[in-house]
């Protein structure tokens, strides 16, 4: 197994300025201090091919086995439970991506091949998850060899296929992260999962594609199982969400019309509007009217 | 041409059908809204989000189904599940989310109350066994636990009330639903003086009981115009779902009894008797005046298949989890009746009717080197048709009846419509074939009944048209009557290692 260890300064590096660390090693020997927990600005991966590593993540402790891959997000804190690389094999990448805040919203940069529209429900999948390692996940080892064998020997075309290659992880660890976390036995479960996301997020513009792939599923099969289990469209269902929640707001006589629309993610106070009088034929501001003492 | 719509507020979902004056299917549309668990013992829904999915889902049909083919509505039926809560403020605002009919955590207040001699009374009084699940107690418990939102409580609803009064202005409760709150007076038709006294409310604070055939004042008109009907439009109380399973299996009187098999289930029969059962097993719901639908109710029904078939399915050949379990039943029918004396327990979230035991558990029983795969899929639809059965006998000791109707998602399925043949040696019937739900036609039943096509409900209940369906096959009855006499005895005689292993698992 190939050691190696190369930093944004390390020329191998100097046409990807994304790549701020790129590393595989093995540990024969304990050292103390070797991973200690702190929080880094940068996107981590740490992929482990042999040995038994014990790691703290945002407080939370995993346990990783050959196979496994831990993703620590900009500002999460990741270490060693001990402070320490345990005995094994490790490989792990650090990118600094244009930008990736917490709640979801995310730029790769000008070298990935990725479009706005694919990565919006990448960076979601990212913010919303809440298991940061995915098992069994062997693709992303030999991602990385590959990665290293291409920037070793910078044959024609190394830059693009090395920007491919993180490109395919991003994309195999999104698919990899819905699928761990839905389960086919169970749509209902899987539902459950997402309509909680929607409603903690009510007021993003939530879009299919991101919905789908939050469940794991492709947009036809998704909306197909969506609309076979509760009879609604995933868009329909999410006016239905909406409005209830409008509905909620406006018997309280302290939130004013035009912030309901916007809380409960209706890009205009018109569009609400219009889209709750042909439901329920009541504007607003008349169904307040009709539903709470006036006070004036 | 006329017609007559139904919406079923169901436990989960909102299920509108239309039929013509002549009970005919015209069509039906579904819409789900989702099940809450703040708490593992909590179980709550949105009373907005069920208001608008049934909005949403009726004008959508009204468009596609009714108006552009030129229906005419006549009334609209509401039937609904049985013992939520929803309580209201001053201005008729819910002050959260609605308690619905499977939330537990009243189950203190229901032991407390049961074991008194006050609870003895109730049962006698009101017909309503006293469980978690009932409005009785779950009232009581936000009196004792969440003090605030019950002081501030002008008035505790059920979903159904709350929707009838969003679309009208009016609080009202039919017989079948407030029956099944454990607080009506079941002879005198009014709430019972000592049960609001126990759970510390009065008259004030609840809705007006009507009739299940009452029409309510018109459709607000912002609603007659999104709706697009008219202010004739009769909007009827309508029933409980359990009841209109019950009318629209064509069950009435002596003789036959019914059989739903849905996630959770029941065996009911109609009469003009109230069934006094001593230890309180049994549930007497008002659906007319001297008519009262009496039975049992199970937790485990399709509920403990789905959790098998989740579990132990093979999703690689199979679509979704209907169509693995279709493919389960396929296997399950390679073994003989009896599952060569492999027996399962269904309780796996405890069990109602007859054992009320919510310590129950689940358990296989009489395994052997022998046993495959094929006979686990037989013996789990075997122990709950079992389940069935012991609620059944424990019906036959107040009433005898020869054949049984059976409804529900599962009763579709014929090796459980066999089983439950051979199992209560009784032959089983099922509804001639139309499409729609037993709730449904019961809903059509009260219409109907209350535009006076028919002289009373009795006379509607035998307009259905039952088709002979299952004749119960000796060999197997008499394979099955050994097997469920273990079955009896284990589900009794497990009590202490039940209580146990609940207060074991409670603990993890």
């Amino acid at each position: 197994m190939n050691q190696y260890f190369l930093r944004k300064e390390s020329k191998e590096l100097n046409a990807f300025p994304h790549i701020v660390e790129f590393a595989s090693r093995k540990i024969n020997v304990i050292q103390f201090d070797s991973l200690k927990k702190q929080v880094s600005g940068f996107l981590c991966f740490y992929y482990v091919i042999d040995g038994r590593f014990d790691w703290m993540i945002e407080e939370k402790r995993y346990i990783l086995y050959p196979g496994d891959l831990a993703v620590i997000l900009p500002g999460q804190r990741f270490g060693g439970e001990k402070d320490l690389l345990d005995i094994g094999t490790v490989s792990w990448m650090h990118l600094e991506l244009e930008h990736l805040e917490r709640n979801g919203k995310i730029a790769m940069g000008r070298w990935s091949r990725l479009s706005d529209h694919e990565c919006a429900p990448i960076g979601r999948i990212l913010s919303l998850n809440n298991c940061p390692v995915l098992s069994e996940v062997k693709e992303v080892g030999q991602l990385f060899q590959n990665m290293h064998s291409e920037l070793i020997n910078q044959e024609i075309g190394y830059t693009v296929r090395i920007n491919q290659m993180i490109d395919e992880l991003f994309i195999l660890m999104a698919r990899q992260l819905t699928r761990q976390n839905s389960s086919r036995r169970d749509f209902p479960q899987t539902f459950m999962k997402l309509e909680q996301s929607l409603r903690e997020n009510l007021s993003h513009q939530w879009t299919l594609e991101e919905m789908a792939a939050l469940v794991g599923l492709g947009t036809t099969a998704f909306s197909e199982k969506v609309k076979n289990y509760t009879g609604f469209s995933p868009l329909n269902y999410l006016i239905n969400i909406r409005i209830s929640e409008a509905i909620k707001l406006l018997k309280r006589p302290d939130v004013h019309v035009t912030d309901i629309a916007l809380d409960v993610g209706f890009y205009s106070s018109q569009h609400f509007a219009t889209t709750f009088k042909k439901l329920t034929g009541y504007t607003p501001s008349d169904f307040r009217k009709k539903n709470i003492p006036q006070t004036d | 041409m006329e017609c007559i719509i139904t919406i079923e507020i169901g436990t989960g979902s909102i299920r509108v059908t239309a039929f013509d004056l002549n009970g005919n299917l015209i069509g039906s549309s579904k819409g789900s809204y989702p099940t809450f668990h703040a708490r593992p013992d909590f179980s709550e829904q949105d009373p907005e989000q069920i208001f608008i999915t049934m909005l949403y889902i009726l004008k959508n049909f009204l468009n596609e189904k009714i108006h552009s083919k030129k229906y005419q509505v006549v009334s609209i039926c509401f039937n609904s599940a049985m013992h939520s809560v929803l309580p209201i403020d001053k201005n008729g605002v819910p002050l959260g989310n609605a308690i619905v009919w499977s939330d537990n955590r009243a189950k203190k207040e229901a032991d407390e109350l049961k074991s008194c001699d006050l609870g003895k009374a109730l049962y006698n009084t009101t017909g309503t066994p006293i469980h978690a699940m009932s409005p009785l107690n779950k009232i009581t418990w936000l009196k004792n636990n969440d003090k605030d939102r019950f002081a501030a409580t002008k008035k505790f609803l059920s979903v159904k009330t709350y929707i009838l009064q969003q679309l009208t202005g009016e609080y009202v409760v039919d017989y079948s639903v407030a029956s099944a709150t454990g607080m009506m007076n079941i002879y005198s038709l009014k709430w019972e003086d000592n049960a609001l006294k126990h759970a510390g409310i009065n008259n004030e604070n609840l809705a007006d009981i009507v009739p299940v055939v009452y029409s309510l004042k018109s459709l607000k008109k912002e609603y007659q115009n999104s709706l697009g009907l008219h202010d004739n439009v009769k909007l009827i109380a309508g029933s409980s779902d359990g009841c209109m399973a019950t009318l629209g299996a064509g069950v009435w009187g002596d003789g036959n009894a019914t059989v739903t098999i849905e996630e959770s289930g029941a065996v009911r029969v109609i009469g003009k008797e109230v069934l006094q059962d001593e230890k309180q097993r049994l549930f007497n719901y008002v659906l007319t005046e001297g008519n009262y639908v009496s039975g049992g109710p199970t937790n485990n029904a399709g509920s403990a298949f789905e959790w098998y078939v989740k579990q132990f399915g093979d999703f690689r050949k199979a679509f979704d989890l209907e169509h693995c379990m279709e493919n389960l039943i396929t296997e399950a029918v390679k073994v003989p009746a009896g599952s060569q004396g492999l027996i399962f327990l269904p309780y796996l979230q405890g069990e109602r009717a007859p054992i009320w035991n919510a310590n129950a558990r689940g358990m296989y029983f009489g395994l052997n080197i022998k046993h495959e795969q094929q006979h686990f899929i037989r013996a789990t639809i075997e122990g709950i048709i079992y389940a069935f059965y012991s609620i059944g006998k424990t019906l036959e000791e107040h009433r005898s009846f020869k054949s049984l109707s059976a409804n529900g998602t599962f009763a579709a399925y014929p090796l459980w419509t066999q089983l439950l043949a051979d199992v209560f040696n009784k032959p089983v019937q099922i509804k001639q074939s139309s499409g729609s739900d037993s709730v449904a036609c019961g809903g059509f039943l009260v219409s109907a009944t209350e535009l006076g096509m028919y002289k009373n409900l009795e006379e509607a209940a035998q307009k259905v048209k039952l088709l002979d369906g299952f004749h119960p096959q000796q060999q197997n009855h008499a394979i099955h009557r050994r097997q469920y006499a273990i079955f009896e005895r284990l589900s009794t005689k497990l009590f202490d290692e039940f209580e146990d292993i609940a207060g074991l698992q409670q603990n993890n």
